[in-house]
């Protein structure tokens, strides 16, 4: 570990992780797009057969946007600011360098054949939780080999201090393992019946209701350390980074790591309220949901007041405005959660549209604004050119914020009305809606959702068409530029 | 004593122990800053300044030393 | 101590996993023999009963139909008793579901029939006006994979006890011996059915994905 004047960051790794960021963001905004416009058209689950149904769609939509476009969009950003934060290069370990190149290739050719299984119907059927046994080996090896790296990372670094940012990342590579395994433990029905049926089937290793209770403990906290503690993460590292101000109070950030750490994962019990669960979990789970409030707030108006006496930043540059944006929606859906995690709420609010409203304006708004703003950060550094179109971005981000608007408010309504015609009764307490009924009065809710599908699918592509034209038209930079990232 | 009494009293006693070692943090953050021991807003420089070749804000990784110590 | 903690990767990784594993550790744990118990005359599925809800997997129904009643007055009357967990006990995965973009199907068994679901499978909006499911052909004409389901019955049997019978062997020889009783079971259900494409891979020895599922769906009581 000699200091020499040549010593650089090394940013191909970060550089294949972004293409697939952006490859895997497409495809699944793409089926998500689909899935949606086949609620409010029920002839276009035709297009392809037996593999274009809604339901066969659905779980491609979500998997691809979980462990496709967020995970590489991680794993991109943890190539690029690990480095940074750390000030040591990957290229000064070979063993590491190496490793990282077989994560990407196995993680690659993994993630598009477990795409293909789900297409084919090979699925466990546990929500985002749905990849059979092989594929888990593979996310777990692929999990393992980027946790190696992190560790070796930062085993060789010069900062001895860990950035909050890397504190993140290290709790999202913690969690996503002890919760993935635990869920995922199922055993191969192939190999313990005498060698009958399908290798790929398994059975779960939990029944009935204790597999709902790992299931739902695994499928809220996937949703915490994927969607929120590494996004958090990169907050914390791109926008001090791009506005020039340094986090508003690093103390804060201390303080609500962990008490995220400490709070998330009671919540986990709030999706089986009125369920068969025990009651005095039930409780837990939404009680703890509203004490969730402060540590997700607590991060937020962090990064909001990273801002103080700069806002004019915010007119001035777009990726201030998306990561500003992002941090506001992060806002609206934690109190969001909270409030349909009430016990009354959500006897209203839950199996309704609501609660993909909820998802959306966290994922939409939050996690894929994060991303792509981090995208725009990076890609100037990493290809030494200037960003290709501000006015692009600009019309991108208001399509887009148009788009996770027009959304959640939509399915606010179709999944409030929903509720409250499931359970609407007559002067006699006979109910009055039939099920059809509660389904034909939301078409038009899921063609307003439909078309915010069209429009954010739209940005996004104006988004990677602009990342694309950074590399092959983008200026030259003679040097990298420290703050505010550079664009035409 | 069956499952659930354990349960409840281990729940019970963690939750007490969590809650102090959070408040506990709290107090360290803040007094450790007040009697100038150690400046923890400094770190938020870690990512404004972070070419490979800028001075960490705390220099000298564990393993760095130990190779020192053990010349 | 803290800063300590700060400092140290490996104790500081420790840290967070303990703090992490808490809440699992005290709300899962403790209660899994009391909820993994099942009512007293709860039987396990037949083979072409798991093979239906193999089906009900791969075309992913969860996706739409929850199969979890709630105790509200407005539930019961529409879906029937409200669930209990004893039901659940041999369910692997459970099938709760969490979206109702179609009615709960928990008790579908109860007030749905055969010729009721083979119809609507085929053309839900004929059945259902105004349904935006999608129509279900291709499980009309798709081979059901009961030998898996026999595999899963007696991995269920071998691992977790279920109380299949003694007759749950591993092995070719015993599913052989077993195959006949899916079948006449399959034929039972392609009796009450119209479609003749499906009577005749029945009567081939072949149990096509509709028969399986409707066999798993009336056993949703």
């Amino acid at each position: 570990m000699q200091s020499n004047a040549a010593l650089e960051y090394d940013y191909s790794l970060a550089k294949k992780f972004t293409f697939l960021t952006i490859l895997f963001g497409f495809l699944g905004m793409l089926v998500g797009t689909i899935i949606a416009a086949q609620l409010a058209f029920p002839e276009l689950n035709y297009l392809l057969g037996e593999y274009g149904t809604f339901s066969r769609l659905r779980p491609i939509h979500t998997n691809t946007v979980i462990f496709g476009f967020t995970v590489s969009g991680v794993f991109a950003t943890w190539f690029y600011f690990g480095q940074r934060v750390l000030k040591v290069s990957i290229a000064e370990s070979r063993f590491l360098m190496v490793l990282g190149n077989i994560q990407f290739w196995l993680y690659f050719l993994g993630a598009l054949a477990a795409t293909v299984s789900l297409l084919l119907g090979i699925s466990a059927s546990k929500e985002y939780a749905q990849y059979e046994w092989p594929f888990d080996i593979v996310v777990v090896l692929v999990w393992v080999l980027w946790g190696i790296n992190m560790m070796g990372l930062i085993g060789i670094r010069r900062e001895k201090a860990l950035y909050i940012s890397v504190w993140y990342y290290l709790a999202c590579f913690l969690g996503i393992a002890m919760l993935y395994l635990f869920n995922n433990m199922e055993i191969p029905t192939y190999f313990t019946s005498g060698g009958l049926g399908n290798p790929l089937h398994s059975v779960s290793m939990y029944a009935g209701t204790n597999d709902a209770l790992v299931q739902w403990w695994y499928g809220h906290n996937a949703v915490a350390f994927g969607f929120t503690v590494p996004i958090v993460g990169m907050i914390y590292y791109f926008l001090p980074k791009e506005s020039g101000q340094a986090i508003y109070s690093y103390k804060l950030s201390l303080l609500s790591f962990w008490g995220l750490m400490f709070v998330y994962l009671w919540a986990g019990s709030h999706h089986l309220l009125w369920s068969t669960v025990p009651d005095w979990m039930q409780t837990m789970g939404s009680a703890f949901s509203v004490v969730l409030i402060l540590p997700s707030w607590g991060s937020a108006i962090n990064m909001l007041l990273t801002m103080k006496g700069e806002w004019n930043q915010l007119t001035e540059n777009p990726l201030i405005k998306f990561m500003v944006l992002a941090s506001t929606f992060y806002m609206l859906s934690t109190i969001e959660g909270p409030i349909q995690a009430i016990k009354s709420v959500n006897a209203i609010a839950h199996f309704t549209d609501w609660i993909p409203g909820h998802v959306h304006d966290g994922v939409l708004g939050w996690v894929a604004f994060m991303i792509m703003a981090s995208i725009f950060h990076m890609a100037p550094r990493m290809f030494k050119k200037e960003l290709y179109s501000k006015k692009l971005m600009e019309a991108q981000f208001w399509l887009q914020t148009t788009a996770v608007v027009l959304y959640f408010t939509s399915m606010w309504i179709a999944g409030i009305t929903q509720g409250m015609m499931w359970r609407a009764v007559d002067e006699y307490g006979n109910l009055m809606y039939s099920f059809i009924d509660t389904v034909t009065v939301l078409h038009p809710y899921y063609t307003i959702r439909a078309l915010s599908g069209v429009m954010y699918l739209t940005g996004f592509i104006m988004f990677a068409y602009n990342i694309y034209k950074t590399m092959v038209a983008g200026k030259e930079l003679s040097q990298e530029p420290q703050f505010r990232t550079p664009m035409a | 004593m069956d499952i659930s009494e354990i349960q409840g009293y281990a729940s019970f006693f963690m939750t007490i122990f969590l809650v102090i070692m959070l408040y506990g943090y709290i107090i360290h953050l803040y007094r450790s800053e007040k009697r100038g021991e150690r400046d923890y807003e400094k770190y938020g420089n870690i990512a404004l300044d972070d070419e490979i070749t800028s001075k960490p804000v705390e220099d000298k990784p564990a393993s760095q030393r130990y190779k020192e110590e053990n010349k | 101590m803290f800063h300590w903690l700060e400092k140290n990767p490996f104790f500081f990784a420790s840290a967070i996993s303990i703090v992490i594993s808490f809440a699992g550790l005290i709300e899962i744990v403790p209660n899994f023999s009391k909820a993994a118990r099942p009512l007293v005359d709860l039987k396990p599925r037949t083979v072409l009963e798991l093979a239906g809800k193999e089906v009900y997997k791969k075309d992913n129904c969860i996706a739409c139909h929850s199969q979890l009643i709630r105790p509200f007055k407005s539930e019961t009357d529409r879906y029937g008793k409200y669930s209990l967990s004893g039901e659940y006990a041999y369910d692997r995965p459970f099938l709760w579901g969490s979206k109702r973009t179609g009615p709960d199907l928990h008790r579908v068994g109860n007030y749905r029939t055969t010729d009721w679901h083979e119809a609507h499978m085929k053309n839900p909006s004929k059945i259902v006006p105004g349904s935006i499911m999608p129509a279900y052909k291709h499980q009309f004409t798709n081979v059901a994979d009961i030998e898996t389901a026999y595999a899963e019955a007696v991995t269920v049997r071998n691992v977790f006890h279920t109380p299949y019978g003694p007759e749950f062997k591993s092995g070719k020889a015993a599913w052989e011996a077993h195959k006949p009783k899916v079948l006449a079971d399959a034929k039972k259900i392609a009796d009450e059915m119209q479609d003749e494409g499906v009577k005749k891979m029945v009567a081939e020895g072949k149990v096509p994905e509709i028969v399986a599922l409707i066999a798993y769906l009336n056993s949703l009581k």
